[in-house]
């Protein structure tokens, strides 16, 4: 066994353990613990990667060599190693994005405890992403709702924590949903390790015994993670956790906390029950209707809003439709769509929410629509940002949106009865999405003087003046270029981690 | 010749104009001279290329497997590249002189130079995938030029002109989609790609989806019930009006149509399904909806863009014949549409620039104070009616010449369509020229005593556009015999 | 040698630009209005270059037939001039009556002032009247056509009131419906013909029109209306009483007698010279232009008869009398196409002469109403006695020409296989003539033998300058001498019309 195969198991230790040792710390120390947590997790996550690239199959790693059905147990393919460092790099970026806000909305004593909760996030992401046993996707889904709560909660302005407690009681609705799910299935096959319970699965499903039970274990299952990740009748924390609380913790939640949930479906529809009976079973059918209904109702929330970063947030909810109907399609080419949109999303929403606070920083911190008006002018490398996540949004050419828009849709003509469905509302909701976004980037590049509002002085901000936010900006910036123009090696790259799966 | 002047013609007006704002001009000569010389240079390289013709496709960058940026030149795309960048030298020579009026010179011609390269990127895309592309930033170019002037008027413009394209692209990008997956290839093929093995019993379905995608294109040709944006767009200062919503946006919006009709979804599979009728009826109303909104509009500008409108769906009919001869028609059309229709918004820039006058009733006696620009807008709108000897007679000629061929009892109606259109189109313009030349015995003219005629860098592409119209209009034989060429292939 | 044919167009064309440009060019200076000597000159110019081109084009017309191809305006379509038969009647009468008027028109064309923008567009518009009738394919024709709608509009606004811009813009408009209405028939003509070429009987290609009657049969359907437009036919007459009385006496002199007929040319062209009477005969065309031709005969005589402005009961008159050209041209028989025929030529000189009687009426004392006419006759006999003339002939008392023409339409009518209409045709025609008489003939009595009650019991004489009664007077001769002398005319429209039919 090769020493890298060790680094996904270290790299879950290594944030657990950061977590702890954070809060004995004071904030500056443990940012820079975060930050150097997150790099070395990255990097690790890479060896991992380039790895198993190299070897071609993935592995099971047995945690203190204990076999199952006892052990717990990681498994590592290319798919569960690129989205680690995917999801490194990002919460690297949100957490560099938004250090200002921090600093400023973060009592002082408490920021260390603000990167406990990041450290205890990235641990749980990990873990959702690696484990193969499905208990232990449950503690670490617990513990992620808790951290994310904090991550709300730690910005006090009462909204956040309103917000807060929402969150906590949709998601344990969600949890316990999943928990139920997870019971039955222990109970059908006996089984919590992910392998084991596949097994089983394929024979009671050939058997044909015990249809019902298993059908509603999946769908509890669905349902719960559904509602953690906040599919549209399930949405209404989503607003109000993204759009109060401090920027990165808006940023990371919308980008990641959302997207592990449904990394940890995926994983359950291909590992644990296998894809032919989740597509059998009709649960996506669900799925599909719900991510559409949720396209479009989302962007027309997205629409009649006027705060910029609820707006940002209501487009979550939209994008998330999009994911689940990408899964919803029963095909493996809408699964790699919907992996594909969970990265260009989670790099698209971040970019916008950074981008977004740089308007708003140069409009006296107001996220007011039209206190916006010309604050692309104001801050210029914000507004380009803005105006490139926009883009990306709406499935502009050369960006992020694209390929996943093209690849959904790809997916979408494949299927026989589903097809006009997904085309039909991939363009409605291209649509609405670009009158929301591109209506802001026309405010935001409208003159004030112009418009017959009060005039404001509103300060001029340099790319230089936030040196941390512009660089997480430009860094956003070039990863949707990233993803939109080489976009051939990542979809391989997921491709052949879907088959890993199996 | 190296296929990669392809990608040169393209980027370089794009690069160029991205340096303007960047560039310490010593004054506003230097940057006329740099632009034009740019300008220039795209344009000799293009008609290059067009002579020339390299065979082969040059590839610029790749997404993903099938989806590349790719260049290729073939009729169609000479047809295009060709009138563009004709036009373009022009234009820019005459937008010089008008937007000294105006604010923002750099950030202008900025966008103004990139769409150049822009629509040629449309016209010398060799897949729909590149074509789409381009499509898409072509809207993004050309937003800042509508939102120029960036009074309310102009942000709502620029904010319909944005959802209607984007929202056009959308659909336009089902029919993309479509073209991938049952196509055999996602070039562009005379006759049409789709795989008729694979479309089995889809062949409904996909005559929904041409029917989408036709409507999505013809977004940016106007086409009703999605012509709203471009008379609202007119808010742009006159270049763009005269050279983008009558020429360069509009039909690439057209050009596009005839892409996925004649190249992507063939006219053998389209010809005679309910798919055609629907495009086609379509077509047929916008042709005299165009025209009736012309005639009831009384600012000039929003005028000649309805104006447009219907002329665009002059083109598109041609194309809905879904014959060789309709393509030639809808070639002839959109070269003849080109000259006809900058003219006119040429001589109505310069009276904007001249006297601030934007409505047509306020136009009475120029005719005599500006007589060169009069006639020359007389002559166009004559053109535009189809009187014979100039060149809008011989476009029409072979649009209902294909329509007559065609024996679609559709087809009769849209000639019916297209005369009641030259009837309104001679009311809208001709009266237009009644009031300018007589403005009525007792007019006082001392209340427009300082109108004139502008100068030579206005009055030189309008002088050369006339001669064309002339030129076009009495030998027309190798125009239309080059177009038979392209359609023959067909 | 053929390319002679070219100078009787080209030459006015030029001529009236060169005027047009100094025209404007003038204004732009602000030059003042032209001195009697500079009017002398124009006038000289004018007539110099309208004689000219009018013998050039007497000359090249009646030296032989002639065939010229100026270029080709697409592969397969030339602009082609060809003279023929009908084409030398027409262009005799044109050259004339143009140059009769212009005498006219110098005179008379002080009270309206703008004389080089009137004479500019009066010579280019004998230019596109030559071209028109020359023209030896239907583009070409329709090409011309186009042009003198356009080149005569001007003609029609020339005072500039507010009237006039709208009767202009009325003219154009139904003009260019017209125009485009023929046009639509031209696209499937060159479809279903073997060229477009004129030819007498027709060049209609029977291989490929079979199976498509119907839509070839609605196309040259669209081209009579269309073409009837200009010649004031129902629907579509309502251009010409509104246009006439605000056009300058001349202008409505020549729009009525010529121009209207141009419209007659291009019906004569398409039924006759390219679709071929033999396919429309007996069809619902056939019916259907027949009924509207009578209907028009009729409804145009009794509008006349109630209509109280001088100008525009003439024109009323005109919608009328062209009908019965048109009458005669639908009846498809040789007798009544000569009728036909005759009547174009006889209502052209009968009608300007009314016309510029009617001319005089304004120039001399302003009265435009038929009841200001009271005793006209005593204050101007000559015109008045020229004006009478001019009547009976066209109610067609004899020997006057009127009475010629109307009985060759007749015979026509009723020696045709045209069903009902052997009798209608003849009974409306006889009935409208009644109407002429009522509608003209009052103006004669009244002007000669003033009402009772008139307060003005001295009249004093004001018959016009020589240069307006001399053209009235040749213009009333011609009008009664060709009936006393019809035969030569008769002869040659007979043969015309054998060759066609």
């Amino acid at each position: 066994m090769a020493f890298v195969q060790n680094l996904p198991f270290i790299s879950i230790i290594l944030s657990l353990f950061s977590g702890p040792l954070s809060s004995i710390l004071d904030g500056k120390k443990a940012k820079w613990l975060n930050l150097a947590v997150i790099t070395a997790v990255g990097a690790m996550s890479a060896a991992v990667l380039v790895f198993v690239i190299g070897s071609g199959e993935p592995y099971v790693y047995m945690m203190g060599h204990f076999p199952a059905p006892w052990g717990n147990e990681i498994r590592v393919g290319t798919l569960e190693a690129s989205m680690a460092v995917f999801f490194c790099l990002i919460m690297f970026l949100c957490m560099v994005g938004g250090s200002r806000e921090r600093a400023i909305e973060l009592e002082a004593s408490k920021e260390n405890l603000y990167y406990v909760m990041v450290d205890l996030l990235l641990c749980s992401l990990l873990a959702l992403i690696y484990t193969n046993d499905l208990f232990t996707a449950y503690v670490f889904v617990e513990i992620n709702t808790i951290s994310a709560c904090g991550l709300i909660m730690i910005r006090q302005n009462g909204r956040t924590i309103e917000a807060a407690t929402r969150y906590m009681i949709m998601s344990l609705v969600g949890s316990g949903l999943f928990l139920l799910g997870i019971c039955f299935l222990y109970d059908l096959t006996g089984h919590l390790l992910m392998s084991n319970i596949q097994e089983q699965v394929k024979l009671l499903h050939e058997t044909g015994e015990y249809h019902i039970p298993l059908l509603v274990s999946v769908s509890l299952m669905s349902v719960g993670l559904a509602i953690k990740s906040a599919l549209y009748p399930f949405h209404a924390w989503l607003p109000d956790a993204y759009g109060y609380s401090t920027l990165s913790s808006a940023a990371i939640l919308s980008s990641l906390v959302s997207k592990g949930y449904i990394f940890l479906l995926v994983k359950i529809f291909y590992r644990v029950i296998g894809f032919d009976i989740v597509r059998d079973s009709k649960v996506i059918n669900v799925l599909f209707v719900f991510g559409i209904v949720g396209m479009i109702l989302g962007s027309v929330d997205a629409i009649r809003e006027s705060n910029i970063r609820r707006m940002i947030a209501y487009s979550s909810v939209a994008q998330i439709g999009y994911i689940y109907m990408g899964l919803g399609l029963g095909t493996t080419a809408g699964v790699i769509a919907s992996i594909y949109h969970i990265v260009s999303h989670a790099a698209t929403k971040s970019l916008l929410f950074v981008a977004a606070s740089g308007l708003t920083d140069a409009s006296g911190d107001s996220t007011d629509f039209f206190d916006l008006t010309g604050a692309g002018f104001r801050n210029k490398l914000a507004g380009a940002a803005f105006t490139v996540g926009s883009l990306s949004m709406v499935g502009f050419p050369m960006f992020a949106g694209f390929i996943s828009k093209i690849l959904f849709a790809q997916a979408g003509v494949e299927s026989d009865h589903k097809m006009f469905l997904t085309l039909v509302a991939l363009a409605i909701s291209t649509i609405l999405n670009a009158v929301y976004f591109m209506k802001t980037v026309i405010r935001i590049y409208t003159p004030i003087h112009r418009t017959g509002l009060p005039k404001k002085n509103f300060e001029v901000v340099r790319a230089g003046q936030q040196p941390a936010k512009s660089f997480a900006m430009v860094c956003f910036i070039i990863l949707n270029l990233v993803l939109g123009l080489s976009s051939e090696p990542i979809i391989r790259l997921f491709e052949n981690g879907l088959k890993m799966f199996a | 010749m190296n296929a990669a002047i392809f990608a040169v013609v393209v980027l370089l007006p794009i690069l160029a104009g991205v340096l303007i704002p960047l560039l310490p001009f010593r004054n506003r000569t230097a940057m006329m001279i740099y632009i034009e010389a740019a300008v220039l240079i795209n344009s000799v390289l293009v008609f290059t290329a067009l002579l020339h013709r390299p065979e082969d496709a040059f590839v610029l960058f790749r997404f993903t497997g099938n989806l590349s940026i790719s260049f290729r030149l073939d009729g169609l795309g000479t047809v295009f590249a060709g009138i563009v960048s004709a036009l373009w030298p022009l234009a820019t020579l005459y937008a010089f002189e008008y937007m000294k009026h105006e604010n923002h010179e750099k950030i202008f011609f900025m966008f103004y130079t990139i769409t150049y390269g822009v629509t040629l990127g449309i016209a010398l895309s060799e897949d729909i995938v590149t074509m789409y592309c381009f499509y898409e930033m072509l809207t993004l170019v050309t937003l800042p030029l509508i939102l120029h002037t960036l009074t309310r008027e102009a942000v709502l413009a620029s904010r319909t002109y944005l959802y209607y394209s984007l929202g056009g692209a959308a659909f336009a990008f089902i029919g993309m989609v479509f073209i991938l997956s049952y196509g055999t290839t996602s070039n562009f093929v005379p006759g049409g790609v789709l795989d008729i093995a694979r479309l089995g019993d889809h062949t409904n379905r996909l005559l929904i989806v041409y029917v989408l995608c036709f409507c999505g294109f013809s977004v940016k040709a106007a086409m009703f019930p999605f012509s709203g944006w471009l008379p609202k767009a007119g808010v742009a200062p006159t270049p763009v009006t005269a050279l983008l919503h009558a020429v360069a946006v509009v039909k690439a919006g057209a050009f596009t149509v005839m892409r996925v009709t004649y190249y992507s979804f063939g006219t053998d599979f389209l010809r005679g399904t309910w798919a055609q009728y629907v495009v086609m009826a379509l077509v047929v109303f916008t042709i005299v909806y165009g025209c009736s909104r012309a005639l009831k509009e009384t600012h000039l500008k929003r005028r000649l863009a309805w104006s447009t409108v219907s002329n665009l769906s002059y083109i598109l009919f041609g194309v809905v014949m879904m014959t060789p001869l309709g393509l030639v028609g809808a070639l002839s059309h959109m070269i003849f549409h080109a000259v006809m229709k900058i003219c006119s918004f040429f001589c109505a820039g310069a009276v904007i620039y001249k006297t601030g006058r934007n409505y047509i009733h306020e136009l009475n006696g120029f005719g005599r104070k500006m007589p060169k620009v009069f006639i020359i807008f007389t002559i166009s709108g004559m053109a535009l009616m189809g009187v014979p000897g100039l060149c809008g007679f011989i476009s029409k000629w072979n649009l209902v010449k294909a329509a007559v061929d065609s024996k679609n009892p559709l087809a009769y109606a849209g000639i019916a369509a297209l005369l009641v259109s030259a009837l309104l189109t001679a009311i809208y313009m001709l009266s237009i020229s009644v009031r300018a030349f007589f403005p009525g015995r007792d007019f006082d003219y001392s209340t427009i005593q300082d109108v004139e005629d502008p100068n030579w860098m206005m009055m030189l592409p309008l002088v050369i556009f006339v001669i064309a119209m002339f030129c076009f209009g009495l030998h027309s034989a190798p125009v239309i015999r080059g177009l038979e060429s392209i359609a023959a292939l067909m | 040698m053929s390319g002679l044919i070219l100078l009787p167009i080209f030459l006015p064309m030029i001529a009236g630009i060169g005027m047009l440009v100094s025209s404007a060019s003038a204004k732009w200076k602000k030059a003042p209005d032209l001195s009697a000597e500079g009017l002398r000159k124009l006038h000289i110019l004018a007539i110099t270059v309208l004689a000219v081109s009018a013998v050039l084009a007497l000359w090249t017309a009646w030296s032989g037939d002639v065939s010229f191809t100026l270029f080709y305006l697409m592969k397969d379509i030339p602009i082609f001039f060809h003279i023929d038969d009908v084409g030398r009647v027409f262009v005799t009468v044109i050259s004339i009556i143009w140059v009769v008027i212009c005498i006219y028109s110098f005179v008379y064309m002080k009270h309206e002032g703008e004389e080089r923008r009137f004479f500019g567009f009066y010579l280019v518009v004998y230019g596109v009247l030559v071209a028109l009738v020359f023209s030896g394919n239907l583009v070409t024709m329709y090409l011309f056509y186009e042009m003198m709608t356009l080149t005569s509009m001007p003609l029609v606004l020339h005072n500039g009131s507010r009237e006039a811009i709208m009767a202009a813009l009325k003219y154009l408009f139904y003009s260019m419906c017209g125009a485009y209405l023929g046009l639509f028939g031209i696209f499937f003509l060159y479809k279903y013909c073997s060229s477009l070429t004129f030819t007498p009987g027709g060049t209609l290609d029977m291989a490929l029109v079979s199976g498509n009657q119907g839509i070839v049969l609605a196309a040259v359907f669209a081209m009579l209306i269309g073409f009837g437009v200009k010649a004031g036919m129902l629907p579509l007459h309502a251009w010409l009483p509104t246009a006439h009385p605000v056009a300058p006496s001349p202008a409505s002199a020549a729009l009525s007698g010529i121009i209207v007929k141009s419209g007659v040319l291009a019906v004569i062209r398409t039924v006759y010279y390219i679709v071929g009477p033999d396919f429309i005969r007996g069809t619902w065309v056939q019916t259907a232009w027949m009924v509207l031709t009578l209907l028009t005969v009729f409804m145009g005589s009794m509008l006349a008869f109630r209509e109280p402005v001088f100008k525009k009961r003439l024109a009323y008159s005109t919608v009328s009398q062209v009908s019965y050209i048109l009458f005669g041209l639908s009846a498809l028989s040789p007798a009544a196409m000569t009728g036909a025929l005759l009547h174009v030529v006889f209502h052209a000189f009968i009608k300007c002469t009314l016309f510029l009687t009617a001319g005089i009426f304004i120039f001399q004392c302003g009265k435009t109403r038929v009841e200001e006419l009271n005793g006209i006759g005593k204050e101007m006999p000559k015109t008045l006695w020229c004006y009478t003339f001019a009547s009976l002939a066209l109610i067609g008392i004899p020997p006057t020409s009127g009475f010629i023409s109307k009985w060759y339409l007749a015979q026509g009518a009723l020696e045709a296989n045209i069903g009902v209409f052997r009798w209608i045709g003849p009974v409306v025609l006889l009935i409208s003539a009644l109407l002429t008489a009522g509608y003209l003939l009052p103006v004669t009595m009244n002007g000669f033998f003033p009402a009772k009650g008139t307060e003005q019991t001295e009249w004093k004489k004001q018959e016009p300058p020589y240069l307006m009664l001399l053209p009235l007077v040749f213009l009333a001769a011609m009008a009664v001498l060709l009936g006393v002398f019809p035969n030569p005319l008769i002869r040659y429209f007979s043969q015309i019309a054998s060759t066609v039919l």
